[in-house]
């Protein structure tokens, strides 16, 4: 049954974050170092004193130590914490999902007996995929609707050495990568196949760069690394067909980077609003004139549209047969929720900013923040050209056939 | 229908582009970057535009200016815009008050004011309205409440005036020489018949500089606090008449000292930006290759640049057209209103720039710059005060005609 109901977990859930983003982490993020578009430091207290709430396993599985959040609690939560900073979500939301994905889902019992005390045991064990590679053309574009799909495999390497692997290659775009202590690095291998290899930080021949967020266009700590004749024992790799596992799990967890992308339109929303009922002009409060009334209006719409967007792309997520016995209908429904969050956020966040009239665009001040993020969410990942043309392939039954290396996206 | 340019216009125009791509572009994305706001400044493009007229075009020929029309001031602000949106503020800045100097100064002020203005290659003008308390206020003045708007106060102490109180965001407030300074000289009046309009030199004693603004965007163009305590100011300065400030909106008339300049100015420095943005779409269609193919092959990419045209282009008409009707006295609600359309244009062809290059997994700093600069628009040109603004004075204008 599609329910909109919550779960007393969830309400719990949501209650302890909205609690901690207002007394912890708003502070924070309003200070200037913060407000900076450029070079704004990782704040890294939060980040701990969030893993000791147990957001940082907030989807690894109860079994594994985690606290088994499906995806639309992870929305709830990233939400949440995105209203107070969005960095701090991108970090916890990857390091949570891919805990999730890793440990419960891929690695091998022995694997995840090697990997998993070490992990829970440190506040700040986080992990990061490693998949993006410098000019690496996986756009969709030119190939919409045919079949010519480009070569999509991995340049980055991965050959047997006595008993282990010898990885050489670069990545781009690592999320996490200044922080994580374990990538999971997508390799093509001797065979030609795409693999994915567990390479800890401290792996000889590992070399981390550290990316400014806006330049690079990616909330949370961005970085990208280089593998030099990096050497990892054989029992490092995953299994030869969990690529496709890894597309299929990262898929569903989609949700919530949208639910990220949403926070930062609800901060913006929630400082219009409070601003809009103090500030008299006009010989009134601006939210007494109807042009101020109106542009609140249009932004909760917006938010609150997609809001129940992004929900029932979780829900689907969650409860695969609700798809199945036709109680939501089969469409690509995290994409569809993604285009129009990513552009509905960011009208919301300049609506919200005009509030402010010049007090908008000064950076000492959160509401060009706002919009700078709601820029960076509009254009991080996928662009929504290509995410258009996937939902229109979509809608028309088109059917790729699908190299194996792009299984592993 | 005539939209030959003159000789004497198309000159402009190529020193103009000239003059941006070999020195303000080269500088634009370095001084974009700079943290500190006071630091973004260079007075050595200033000066260099200077020398080319581009500071002082606006003032009349009989006062020793070059006497430029108004489709030559457009042409002008959008080529300087092309290399970089903030730069060609500053200049620009200084005509707009260079026609309220020359619409309403006494000759005895223009002697003492446009002398040393056209002399000096560092003289900047500007002008005090905003206050912390005080922005749309100052723009429609509401009727039922005579205390709203701007509050800095000036009393009259023999042949001078003091001046108490605090303007923020005002342009040029770093670096400028001279402002034109509105001040509250009857508080028991509404704001516009309560308003005189003083000059007030950079070195009057009283008057301070406080800090510059931090804008995401425009970040070369200074705005800043001033800060007036006691601030001493011969009645000699007082513009126009004493609580009759309002004398460059109210009866406008070919004076477009201010308000129909200002919004000229803004429309055709957004025209400036939706050209670069433009061009880089282009090039990058024409270079960037997805799938083996360029992008200009996709349809998608087409209706992009499509629509990027095809706002700038009727942009451009409505600009060329307002400074035309500027030049020809015709007063009607189209500055506004294509001041008002500068905004949408603006940030949508930026954006779709921005798009296209984010889409081709290029992170360009200048397509993000120009969406950065073009948001400014919505709070100087496109918000909705500034809308209802345009829309009264249309109705203004109607009920002329009858």
């Amino acid at each position: 049954m599609y329910s909109l109901h919550l779960s007393p977990e969830q309400r719990d859930m949501r209650e302890t974050v909205r609690d901690f983003v207002a007394r912890q982490v708003k502070p924070v993020a309003l200070r200037s170092d913060r407000l900076e578009a450029r070079e704004r430091p990782l704040p890294t207290d939060l980040l701990d004193q969030a893993s000791q709430l147990g957001l940082r396993t907030l989807a690894l599985s109860e079994d594994a130590g985690g606290a088994g959040a499906d995806t639309l609690t992870c929305c709830i939560v990233c939400e949440e914490l995105a209203a107070g900073d969005p960095d701090t979500a991108a970090v916890l939301a990857q390091t949570w999902t891919l805990a999730h994905v890793l440990f419960d889902r891929l690695m091998a019992p022995d694997q995840r007996e090697r990997f998993l005390p070490a992990f829970l045991a440190d506040q700040r064990y986080h992990l990061a995929l490693a998949s993006d590679e410098p000019g690496r053309d996986v756009a969709l574009g030119i190939h919409y609707h045919r079949s010519d799909i480009a070569d999509a495999s991995f340049r980055t390497s991965a050959k047997r050495s006595g008993h282990g692997w010898i990885i050489n290659g670069s990545k781009t775009r690592v999320v996490n990568a200044p922080l994580a202590k374990l990538f999971a690095v997508a390799v093509t291998t001797p065979e030609n196949v795409t693999r994915t290899v567990l390479v800890p930080r401290d792996a000889p021949g590992v070399r981390v760069e550290i990316s400014d967020a806006s330049a690079a266009w990616q909330h949370g700590a961005p970085g990208s690394i280089t593998l030099q004749d990096c050497q990892v024992p054989a029992d490092h790799m995953l299994g030869p067909d969990e690529g496709a596992t890894l597309a299929f799990e990262l898929g569903q967890r989609m949700p919530q980077d949208l639910a990220l992308n949403l926070g930062i339109g609800r901060a913006a929303y929630e400082a219009a609003l409070d601003y809009a009922q103090l500030r008299v002009q006009g010989g009134r409060r601006i939210i007494a004139h109807q042009a101020i009334g109106a542009k609140l209006a249009d932004i909760a719409i917006r938010l609150q549209v997609a809001r129940t967007a992004i929900w029932q792309a979780a829900w689907a997520s969650d409860h695969p047969s609700a798809v199945e016995d036709g109680s939501l209908p089969d469409l690509p429904l995290a994409r569809m929720a993604k285009v129009f969050a990513s552009e509905a956020v960011y009208q919301a966040t300049k609506d919200a900013a005009e509030c402010f009239g010049a007090m908008g665009v000064m950076r000492d001040m959160p509401l060009q923040k706002y919009v700078g993020d709601a820029r960076i969410c509009l254009h991080s990942g996928e662009p929504n050209s290509d995410t258009r043309l996937r939902v229109a392939e979509a809608i028309a039954g088109y059917q790729r056939i699908t190299a194996p290396a792009l299984a592993a996206e | 229908m005539d939209f030959t340019l003159s000789n004497e216009q198309r000159a402009w125009q190529m020193t103009a582009h000239k003059f941006a791509e070999e020195e303000v572009r080269p500088i634009s994305l370095e001084r974009d970057a700079i943290c500190d706001p006071r630091e973004t400044f260079n007075w050595d493009i200033i000066k260099k535009g200077s020398k080319l007229g581009f500071r002082t075009m606006a003032v009349p020929k009989e006062w020793g200016g070059h006497g430029t029309d108004f489709v030559t001031q457009a042409l002008v602000m959008a080529e300087l815009a092309k290399g970089d949106s903030a730069i060609s503020k500053t200049f620009t800045q200084c005509w707009k008050w260079s026609h309220l100097i020359a619409a309403v100064c006494t000759d005895e002020q223009k002697r003492r004011f446009l002398a040393p203005f056209l002399e000096d290659d560092t003289f900047l003008l500007g002008k005090g309205i905003s206050e912390p308390g005080a922005g749309s206020d100052n723009r429609l003045p509401p009727p039922e409440d005579i205390k709203a708007g701007l509050k800095l106060r000036a009393e009259r102490k023999g042949d001078e005036w003091v001046l108490n109180g605090e303007k923020c965001f005002i342009a040029n407030a770093s670096v400028g020489k001279l402002f034109f300074i509105d001040a509250r000289t009857d508080p028991h009046a509404p704001l516009r018949q309560g308003t005189t309009m003083f000059l007030v030199p950079r070195d009057t004693p009283g008057l301070r500089i406080g800090k510059v603004f931090n804008k995401s965007g425009w970040r070369f163009y200074q705005n800043g606090e001033m800060i007036f305590e006691n601030a001493r100011v011969p009645h000699a300065n007082v513009v126009g008449p004493v609580n009759g400030s309002d004398m460059k909106a109210h009866e406008a008339g070919d004076r477009t000292g201010g308000d129909l300049f200002g919004d000229l100015e803004l429309a055709a420095n957004a025209l400036g930006v939706c050209e670069d943005a433009c061009a880089m779409a282009l090039r990058l269609a024409h270079t960037r290759k997805q799938g083996g193919r360029v992008l200009f092959e996709q349809q998608g990419v087409q209706l992009e640049l499509n629509r990027m045209h095809l706002l700038t282009e009727a942009l451009r008409s409505f600009v060329m057209r307002v400074a035309w009707e500027h030049d020809h006295k015709m007063h009607s609600a189209n500055p506004g209103l294509c001041m008002n359309f500068s905004t949408d244009v603006i940030q949508e062809v930026t954006e779709l720039n921005l798009e296209l290059y984010a889409a081709a997994g290029v992170m360009d700093a200048r397509a993000d710059k120009l969406v950065r600069d073009a948001i400014i628009w919505t709070h100087l040109a496109g918000d909705s005060v500034q809308r209802m603004k345009a829309t009264r004075r249309l109705a203004k204008e109607a009920q002329r005609s009858h």
